[in-house]
């Protein structure tokens, strides 16, 4: 691991100690007041850390976009016992932000999690990191291991009688244990089949069938500074109901890809010029994927003058999702995009449900005839159409994920399929 | 009692029931490939989604994962639910191999039902692109799975887990290449496991005692009551009699699980299913056998040999009284059989030498979901009629046995029971010689067979209208798909004949008139009547109606 994150530009709020020697280790984060606020919250009433998170307008980070307040105060009043799950799944192609949590300030991510167990009243902990996390995981264990030995972490944690303990848990490497009622299935020891809805909440029924907050690194992250500078200064960091920063991953055809932290409503130019440089080759963009690969697709114009958050995305036709911003140039051909994706997607699909297990195979058996010169005019229909078929009909957003974009691309370049295929 | 409306049609449902249930009440079908009614829900298929509204706001829901609420107006015929159903269907087909000419399941097929009603698609996809996975995998000794039929639905996999409560079929792989397995080092073998043949929608887990044996078009099906144990689980017979080519002996093609709430719900065990090979069995017993002389005189018949019977009862009564005479029932014989078996011998002919039980008697296995260790349907049936071993100053069996070891009886008369299992082969010689005649009335060749003067063959219980009580008090009737082998005859009507022989003007035409006087005078069948017990039965008089019970394993594994 290079000791200098690759976090440039930007403003440094979350990720002001990432790169700082020594920050994993508890003794120098204590330094710099690792755990302070884990202190402030356990002197408040549980009820309101979470009336003070929801104030705070703080959005998931996972891609949902669900504020995480309201959903801490989703938790039924006298069920217990009560679960945190820590979703470091985090595989979206194109995203790569809550690695850097993991490596570069592991406390962090603890003490927000310890927030966030404290609000809900949680015994306990679990941080499910995606399989192919393998240092992350080895920073984390040492992390919560200095954390233990503080009392921080297990019975009676800061002499409140609150007790909470933590648990590392590691996934196979299936994209589908990011969702978050497959991740409980997966931490359950089950296949990470994603659950049928409703219930639509693991905060009512979650893990081994008890309240659960599944959120994601960065969401839990955040709470710590939310504690440091009040709900107040936090929410008006961002723009209008989108509290604080936000890290965006940029990625595809740009001269300084990387993960930027920046206030969330900053305008897409920023990123994209100021700090990724611009397009490779000072080409022209062509198009732009907002929030990691399931996201529809902006063309160059759409996204003009186009704001990084919930809402401003929204408007323009897709979704903030996990802030992982794509670039793509003039030079990329949007058929062979869609391949990349479909490949992703058909690998993916748990094979649950009939629309995503079969729907997903059948675009990526599409695509791939239309670029080896077989297709048919008829097929970019089907395309589309099959797309339609799987949007909103399955059991979790997976099918969403592969029909959103496969529409997008179909109907925004459609005359780069029409190239492609014969009459 | 949430009421909603249905198509425009209202109805009232129990709180919790579900739209396909609901929907089922008023006959309109939601059509499913994942849901069953025993299983848990996992809403996979996304076949039963369908148009809701409530509170002025329409959406599509999952008919088998939403459950009916005061107010909601279900719309299943609109074209939004044609099309969701298409589009479920032709994901479905996709990959389907489209074998159905040589599909064990065509006919009977969700799929082609269900393409039928509502896909009716051109297929968009080439033949050549379609993927292909295990053809004929082996999964247990009774069943075969096709993994390119499989639409994945895991009701097979759902069932193991919660009914039969063993992890024996698992869906392995993931995406498109998704396939049913076993788990590793695992079979299915379970008593069970033929259910998951019932209950898998399409042609992908086959029946090895069914397979490319008849389409299904040709079968007729006769709801019965299996005989196998004292449970008397509710069936289906599927017979055919006209093309029996490649097993002309075959009458009984396979038997279904029938649902009945209060006794199996939708299961049968394998015991059950497959014990029918009895009835066809190379080893029935079709005619009538004798030792005597009667072979010059031109065929022999059953009529002939009850007239030689009914002439050694009565000389063995009139000449050592009604004590020479002894009869060893069996707890195999339905309640008209043991009505007329006791009104002869213990009301008229006053012998009380007479009984059902006998040690050494067959046991099977047993478990708390549907087999029990009594493989006698009628044991119980038998004790109302007065037949304990013991109790009340009777006999039993072995008494009688030992009784004719020492001559005491001219006239022994058995039925079902297979000497040779309760004595040795010098005990049964010896037998012979003491006991001046012996009259056996049996299904199939055994041990009493040999030392038997005469032998009668006997209907077996798919080839008579009789009717049997379980365990716990439940009546149940079966039906008659076709006539008894060769000339095999009711067992009643064998006594029946006897009586008259003996001069007893008893003229029953039917078990159902039997019945019908059984329910006149024993007290315990008080107000029961043949129409009465129905296609699911009737408890005896004064015994409660049992409380409802799940049949499932005592140790359920979760839900897939």
């Amino acid at each position: 691991m290079s000791a200098t994150p690759n976090v440039s530009g930007g403003v440094r709020f979350l990720s002001r100690n990432f790169g700082l020697p020594g920050q994993t280790g508890i003794e120098s984060a204590m330094k710099r007041g690792a755990y302070e606020m884990l202190k402030r919250a356990v002197a408040m009433k549980p009820e309101d850390v979470t009336a003070l998170v929801k104030a705070s307008g703080l959005r998931g980070h996972g891609g949902a976009g669900f504020s995480a307040g309201m959903k801490w105060s989703f938790v039924p009043k006298d069920k217990f016992p009560r679960y945190v799950c820590v979703n470091a799944d985090e595989s979206e192609p194109g995203t790569c932000k809550d690695r850097l949590i993991l490596e570069y300030d592991p406390h962090l991510l603890l003490e927000g999690a310890l927030i966030c167990a404290f609000a809900v009243q949680a015994e306990r902990i679990y941080i499910y990191i995606r399989g192919e996390y393998f240092y992350p995981w080895r920073v984390m264990e040492q992390a919560i291991a200095e954390a233990r030995a503080k009392g921080l972490i297990g019975q009676n944690i800061l002499g409140t009688g609150w007790s909470c303990d933590v648990q590392l848990a590691t996934g196979a490497g299936q994209y589908i244990c990011g969702e978050e009622t497959g991740l409980i299935e997966s931490l359950e020891g089950k296949k990470g089949w994603p659950r049928l809805k409703p219930p639509f909440y693991p905060a009512a029924i979650g893990l081994w069938g008890k309240p659960t907050i599944v959120n994601n690194v960065e969401t839990l992250s955040f709470v710590p500074r939310i504690f440091e500078i009040g709900a107040e200064a936090f929410a008006g960091m961002g723009s209008p109901k989108n509290g604080g920063t936000g890290l965006f991953s940029l990625s595809g055809c740009v001269k300084n890809p990387g993960v930027y932290e920046l206030p969330m409503g900053t305008p897409l130019q920023t990123l994209l010029y100021d700090l990724g440089g611009g397009i490779c080759g000072n080409r022209k963009l062509k198009a732009l994927i907002p929030g990691g690969s399931s996201s529809h697709i902006l063309k160059a114009e759409e996204c003009e003058n186009l704001k990084l958050d919930f809402e401003s995305v929204a408007a323009a036709g897709s979704m903030l999702g996990s802030a992982a911003v794509m670039a793509i140039d003039e030079s990329v051909s949007i058929p062979r995009l869609t391949l990349w994706m479909a490949r992703f997607y058909a690998h993916e699909s748990c094979g649950q449900c009939t629309p995503c297990r079969e729907g997903t195979g059948w675009i990526l058996r599409l695509v791939t005839r239309i670029l080896e010169g077989r297709g048919r005019k008829r097929d970019v229909d089907d395309l589309f159409q099959i797309a339609d078929n799987i949007d909103g009909k399955t059991i979790c957003a997976l099918g969403q994920a592969v029909a959103w974009p496969t529409k997008s691309y179909v109907t925004k370049f459609r005359h780069e399929f029409d190239a492609l295929v014969k009459e | 009692m949430p009421k909603i409306e249905i198509d425009g049609k209202p109805v009232e449902v129990p709180a919790g029931t579900n739209l396909v249930e609901a929907a089922k009440l008023l006959n309109i079908e939601i059509p499913t490939y994942c849901y069953h009614p025993g299983l848990t829900v996992v809403g996979s298929c996304r076949m039963c989604q369908v148009e809701m509204e409530q509170n002025g706001r329409t959406s599509v829901v999952l008919g088998c994962n939403t459950p009916a609420a005061d107010g909601m107006k279900v719309i299943t015929t609109s074209e939004k639910v044609h099309t969701l159903r298409a589009s479920a269907l032709e994901f479905l087909l996709q990959n389907h191999p489209l074998d159905c000419p040589i599909c064990d399941d065509a006919g009977e097929c969700d799929l082609q039902n269900y393409y039928m009603r509502y896909g009716l698609h051109d297929s968009r996809v080439n033949l050549l692109d379609k993927i292909h996975k295990h053809k004929v995998h082996d999964v247990g000794p009774t069943v075969v799975l096709d993994s390119e039929r499989c639409v994945l639905c895991s009701r097979c996999v759902r069932f193991c887990r919660e009914v039969a409560g063993v992890d024996e079929l698992g869906i392995f792989g993931h995406g498109m290449q998704s396939e049913l397995m076993n788990p590793p080092g695992k079979r299915l073998e379970n008593d069970y496991s033929g259910n998951v043949v019932d209950l898998c929608p399409v042609g992908a887990l086959t029946d090895k005692d069914f397979r490319f044996k008849r389409r299904v078009w040709y079968m007729e099906r006769t709801p019965s009551v299996c005989t196998g144990c004292s449970r008397g689980c509710n069936i289906n017979i599927d017979w055919e009699i006209e093309r029996r080519y490649k097993d002309p002996q075959r009458r009984i093609q396979r038997l279904k699980p029938r649902y009945n709430r209060m006794v199996n719900e939708w299961w049968m065990c394998d015991r059950g299913r497959y014990g029918y090979h009895a009835v066809d069995a190379p080893d029935r017993l079709t005619a009538p056998h004798t030792r005597s002389e009667t072979n010059g005189q031109g065929a022999l018949t059953v009529d002939l040999v009850l007239q030689r019977a009914a002439a050694k009862i009565k000389a063995a009564v009139s000449k050592n009284g009604p004590k020479s005479v002894a009869v060893i029932a069996s707890p195999h014989s339905s309640n008209e059989d043991l009505f007329l078996l006791k009104s002869l011998f213990v009301d008229t002919l006053k012998v009380d030498t007479i009984d059902i039980n006998v040690s050494k008697e067959e046991t099977g296995k047993q478990d708390e979901i549907l087999m029990k260790a009594d493989l006698t349907p009628n044991r119980r049936g038998a004790e109302e009629f007065g037949f304990h071993s013991g109790k009340n100053g009777g006999m039993s069996g072995d008494d009688i046995l030992s009784g004719a070891l020492d001559g005491d009886y001219d006239v022994l008369i058995v039925v079902h029971h297979d000497l040779s299992r309760l004595m040795g082969p010098k005990e049964l010689a010896k037998l012979d010689q003491r006991c001046d005649y012996i009259l056996y009335l049996g299904t199939h060749e055994n041990g009493t067979v040999p030392v038997a003067d005469d032998v009668i063959p006997l209907a077996m219980s798919a080839e008579r209208e009789a009717s049997y009580t379980n365990f716990e008090g439940r009546v149940q009737k079966t039906a008659k798909p076709f006539e008894p082998r060769g000339q095999a005859r009711d067992e009643w009507s064998i006594w029946q004949d006897l009586a008259q022989l003996l001069g007893i003007p008893w003229k029953y035409a039917s078990a159902a008139d039997v019945f019908d006087a059984m329910g006149n005078s024993v007290p315990s069948f008080k107000g029961l009547t043949w129409e009465g017990l129905g296609n699911s039965g009737k408890m005896l008089a004064g015994v409660p109606e049992p409380a409802y019970r799940k049949v499932q394993s005592s140790k359920p594994l979760p839900a897939y």
